[in-house]
């Protein structure tokens, strides 16, 4: 075997490429090695991050006003009798605007309303002009999309009948802020005001 | 440098050595970037579920207590005081992962988020009321927590499996 550091100016070639190979092979060793252990050492502070900063402030900001509505679907019902309410207001309707809120607040996911994580956009992009291919998901993440996207496939054939057709439009943040709207309303009916701010 | 001799096999190794270090340092900082976007969509994921439920446990007792607060009786005394410590408890769950904050590592997830779920019940069955059961079927499950056996580790009470960890390890190429 030639030694890279053979003085022997006619295998030049032979002495590059040697080094090149050798140095190639153990930074990408290394680089391979340390990937893994990058990723190990950072996933956990990444889930903190997001489930204090994004997951949790958003899911408890939903789920209280999906409380709100089904306080208000039980609530309602009980003020049936007689001079319990004004007469003017027709709980038949109310009941059944609160019950539509209820079941679309249930429809919201967390992709619908989830702020972009710009960072991993970045990133993902970087991979995709550098090598040409997708980053790879979570496959825990990637399997409830895709079950979320049966729910899709599912719920536009039963409503349309025609799965050919774009699925419903998915809810977007500014449809939860109207249904949280047409909640205070209804609230303001049954002289309740619901917090716009809990604590 | 010409004869066999010269040739120092110590320096090969080393060098070897500095190859792999500088490789394993760009591969270890370009992880890091992977591990916090997967952390963080996981974790983003899993706060927003475990806190939807919560939230909706927390505005219904919330709403209810706005509504007992103007009646009065001995039956509207015993609700206010399920509602009361149903908040309590809601109170209590972390909104940010105990790994953090050393003060509430302590709390054990999986048995106060089975005491806030029975709380909802009995305040449901003593309003009258049919608890929602959609927030409990998809709710997570016990699997979902990795309880800590020793305390004495401090782990995080969330810990990003153990399976999705190992697969997306696989998973990246380069």
């Amino acid at each position: 075997m030639e030694s890279p550091w053979d003085d022997n100016p006619s295998s030049d070639t032979t002495r590059d490429t040697e080094w090149t190979k050798i140095s190639s092979e153990f930074t990408n060793a290394g680089y391979r090695e340390g990937i893994t252990a990058g990723k190990e050492a950072a996933l956990q502070e990444g889930f903190d991050a997001g489930f204090a900063n994004v997951g949790a402030p958003l899911g408890r900001e939903l789920g209280i006003l999906r409380g709100f509505a089904s306080a208000l679907l039980s609530y309602i019902p009980t003020l049936s009798q007689p001079g319990a309410i004004d007469p003017n207001v027709d709980l038949e309707q109310m009941l059944s605007s609160a019950r539509h809120i209820a079941s679309s607040l249930s429809k919201v996911r967390f992709t619908d309303i989830a702020p972009r994580d710009l960072e991993a956009e970045e990133h993902a992009r970087e991979h995709l002009d550098a090598e040409g291919i997708d980053m790879e998901q979570n496959p825990d993440l990637e399997e409830k999309r895709t079950m979320e996207g049966l729910e899709d496939l599912l719920s536009s054939m039963t409503t349309s009948g025609s799965p050919s057709q774009a699925g419903p439009k998915r809810p977007t943040i500014e449809d939860v802020r109207s249904l949280e709207e047409q909640l205070q309303t209804i609230a303001h009916y049954v002289q309740l005001d619901i917090p716009n701010d809990l604590n | 440098m010409n004869s066999a001799n010269d040739f120092d096999l110590e320096s090969l190794v080393h060098l070897e050595q500095t190859f792999y270090d500088d490789g394993y340092k760009d591969g270890f900082d370009h992880g890091r970037i992977h591990g916090l976007i997967e952390g963080r969509a996981l974790g983003r994921e899993k706060g927003f579920e475990m806190w939807e439920e919560l939230g909706f446990y927390e505005g219904f007792a919330v709403l209810w207590k706005m509504i007992c607060a103007r009646r009065v009786g001995d039956s509207n005394e015993r609700i206010m005081n399920h509602i009361n410590q149903l908040l309590q408890l809601i109170s209590q769950f972390p909104r940010v992962n105990p790994s953090l904050t050393s003060s509430s590592a302590d709390v054990d997830i999986p048995k106060l988020f089975r005491q806030i779920r029975s709380r909802y019940k009995i305040l449901c069955s003593t309003l009258g009321v049919k608890p929602s059961l959609r927030s409990a079927d998809g709710a997570p499950s016990e699997e979902d927590f990795q309880e800590d056996s020793n305390p004495s580790t401090r782990q995080p009470v969330w810990k990003v499996d153990e399976q999705s960890r190992v697969a997306t390890g696989q998973s990246l190429e380069f």
